[in-house]
């Protein structure tokens, strides 16, 4: 430009080193929050819903368990107690308060809509900047929303406490990873718009599917064995499954540790796939208007 | 020189599918869709130097905004090359992205719930812009677009002409080698339209910054712009000084003659008889004549309209920058049905 760099017609090399890479997307984190913030009134409401959601698992599942002593059978389900099922329900919706977040619904609109063009004359990676997002939004949620539902539910329906300081602390390592994996399989999703003219009906497969899959509307152990098997090769368990069994003390020693292993690993690997089909899907790619 | 953008053979091909009509069709449609392949670039190709301010126009559908897409690494063609400054766009995004500036008149790249400035910090991170450099910058697009009072507000709450201007600080911010300027005065007013054509033009006077403009407006291309490139079908149908193609086309003249009293356009030809000179009555006061400076001189017309009758007023233009295009366009089309035998390759250039 005006000091003399016309004279060449190349353009320089450039790479964004790590440190810069961490202020950017840090940056990205902190507006994220910032704006969820200034649609806090949207949330207040978010705190009745949850605890309705948990109000009706209590009821059914204080009946189920009164059913069963009335019939004489074993005061366990699934291996659980009914104070533990309680607590297992409560828990679930408190974590899935935390991880929530509609990255597909964003990436698919943006995708529909043609704005990914407005991101792709951009030198980032938008799947990184989703992801910063998505931890900013995390942060205003435990702040605004997870911790007024505990408030809410811990003591109206008598969750029970975790299983040590050691079962809160990897609980609470445990639903990090379901970010990770929760924002990942959300962006996977979200990209199946570079290929569908309409999305909607995947997207509403994908908040009933996954409430079901992660194991938060009903517990795993109420499934046939052979249920049980076929989720423990998929991610969905390591979303709110993994976590919650932590919290019971139902996972403990070498089984907490794989537990938290195998969520690493699907962090890892669905990242790294979400990047290949992101790479995949925008070379492909066709922007509205033309 | 060596080109700062480089373009060859330039292809992309739209997959569509056709649509068969009724509950049958629809079923048919199921099992086998009908696809065809549509060609929106067609061999494109054309080299632009450093400094240069290019625009490319053409009508809706005719190929512009695709061509942009590829140039600027949001699409990826289906074959032929595209370097800018040595990198190609849709392989190494991230970093040519760093370099280039784009703003497309209908979209906002600035985040549209954040304050004015809230983008602007996030951009200095984003192509990271030092302190330096970002407040000298800053102080100057304030100076020449006048944005320091829209800083504080939210991008939803701006006016489209506020909005433009943010949108163009936003991609100047970091000093880019190349701007892409994909319809800048959309929807605009006479004066918002002035004003930017005004900073464009100082822009690249000063910083040297290598254009490139797609537009409706044919009055920002008069403005802005020494070379031209006309696409119509896909395909580069000229591409050269906006003053060559105006001798392409015919240096057509337009004298506009404001008369005391009414007339026929006839009694005017009578007037010009034995010159080639079209008339054309507009109110019957105003009357348009229309001529070929090559062939007819200004003065003589007006010399010989004023010796005869009253003339209130008089207005002489060269033929508007529309008339020459669609003139192209014209050729073109003629030129696309004639050599419709030989796969057209004699109409790409």
């Amino acid at each position: 430009m005006s000091d003399g760099a016309t004279a060449t017609a190349r353009l320089a090399p450039w790479r964004r080193s790590p440190v810069a890479s961490l202020g950017l997307y840090g940056h990205f984190i902190r507006l994220a929050f910032l704006k969820f913030l200034a649609y806090r009134l949207r949330y207040y409401t978010g705190v009745v819903s949850y605890t309705i959601f948990v109000a009706g698992h209590y009821y059914l599942y204080l009946a189920l368990y009164a059913g069963r002593a009335a019939e004489g059978l074993g005061a366990t389900v699934g291996g659980l107690t009914v104070r533990e099922m309680i607590t297992y329900v409560a828990i679930s919706w408190i974590g899935r308060s935390l991880y929530f977040n509609n990255i597909s619904r964003d990436l698919a609109r943006m995708v529909t809509e043609g704005e990914i063009a407005m991101h792709l004359i951009k030198p980032f990676h938008l799947q990184s900047v989703m992801m910063a997002e998505a931890v900013g939004e995390a942060g205003f949620r435990l702040i605004m929303f997870t911790i007024p539902i505990m408030l809410v539910v811990v003591p109206v329906f008598h969750v029970g406490a975790p299983a040590g300081a050691a079962a809160l602390l990897w609980t609470l390592v445990s639903f990090t990873l379901s970010l990770v994996i929760y924002s990942q399989l959300s962006f996977l999703v979200g990209c199946l718009a570079f290929a569908m003219k309409n999305i909607q009906g995947v997207l509403r497969a994908q908040m009933v599917g996954m409430d079901f899959l992660t194991g938060v509307i009903v517990p795993f152990t109420f499934f046939p064995a052979w249920f049980q098997s076929a989720v423990n090769w998929l991610p969905f368990q390591c979303i709110s499954y993994v976590p919650v069994m932590i919290y019971l003390g139902k996972r403990t020693g070498p089984a907490l540790v794989d537990g938290i292993l195998l969520q690493v690993a699907w962090a890892v690997g669905l990242t790294i796939a979400a990047r290949l089909v992101w790479r995949y899907a925008t070379r492909r790619v066709t922007v509205q208007g033309g | 020189m060596e080109p700062l953008i480089h373009v060859r053979d330039l292809c992309k091909d739209y997959r569509l599918t056709d649509r068969r009509e009724g509950v049958r069709g629809g079923l048919l449609d199921l099992l086998s869709p009908r696809r065809r392949d549509l060609r929106a670039v067609d061999r494109v190709s054309f080299d632009i130097q450093p400094g240069e301010m290019v625009g490319y126009i053409g009508a809706n559908g005719a190929g512009k905004s695709t061509t942009i897409k590829m140039l600027t690494g949001i699409l990826t063609p289906s074959s032929g090359e595209v370097t800018v400054g040595g990198m190609v766009p849709w392989r190494q995004r991230q970093q040519y992205t760093r370099h280039i500036g784009v703003v497309f008149g209908q979209r906002t790249q600035l985040w549209w719930d954040l304050a004015v400035v809230e983008s602007f910090r996030l951009l200095k991170k984003i192509y990271e812009v030092d302190d330096a450099t970002y407040d000298r910058q800053m102080k100057l697009l304030d100076d020449l677009l006048d944005i320091g009072k829209l800083l504080g507000q939210p991008v939803r709450k701006l006016s489209l002409g506020q909005r433009m201007r943010c949108d163009l600080a936003a991609a100047l911010l970091h000093r880019p080698r190349v701007l892409f300027l994909d319809e800048p005065t959309i929807g605009l007013d006479v004066v918002a339209k002035e004003n930017i054509r005004g900073f464009l033009r100082g822009v690249q006077e000063r910083e040297g910054v290598t254009v490139i403009l797609t537009t409706h407006d044919l009055g920002d291309i008069e403005q802005l712009c020494r070379r031209v490139i006309i696409i119509d079908q896909g395909r580069v149908h000229f591409d050269g000084e906006l003053s060559e193609l105006r001798r392409r086309v015919g240096q057509t003249v337009r004298l506009s003659v404001d008369l005391r009293d009414p007339a026929a356009s006839a009694d005017l030809a009578a007037v010009t008889v034995g010159l080639p000179v079209n008339w054309d009555d507009e109110t019957g006061l105003r009357h348009v004549a229309r001529f070929n400076r090559a062939e007819v001189r200004a003065a003589d017309v007006i010399r010989l309209v004023v010796n005869d009758r009253p003339v209130q007023d008089l207005h002489l233009a060269e033929q508007p920058i529309e008339e020459v295009v669609r003139e192209i366009y014209r050729q073109a089309a003629a030129n696309n049905t004639d050599s419709a035998d030989d796969t057209g390759t004699g109409a790409a250039k």
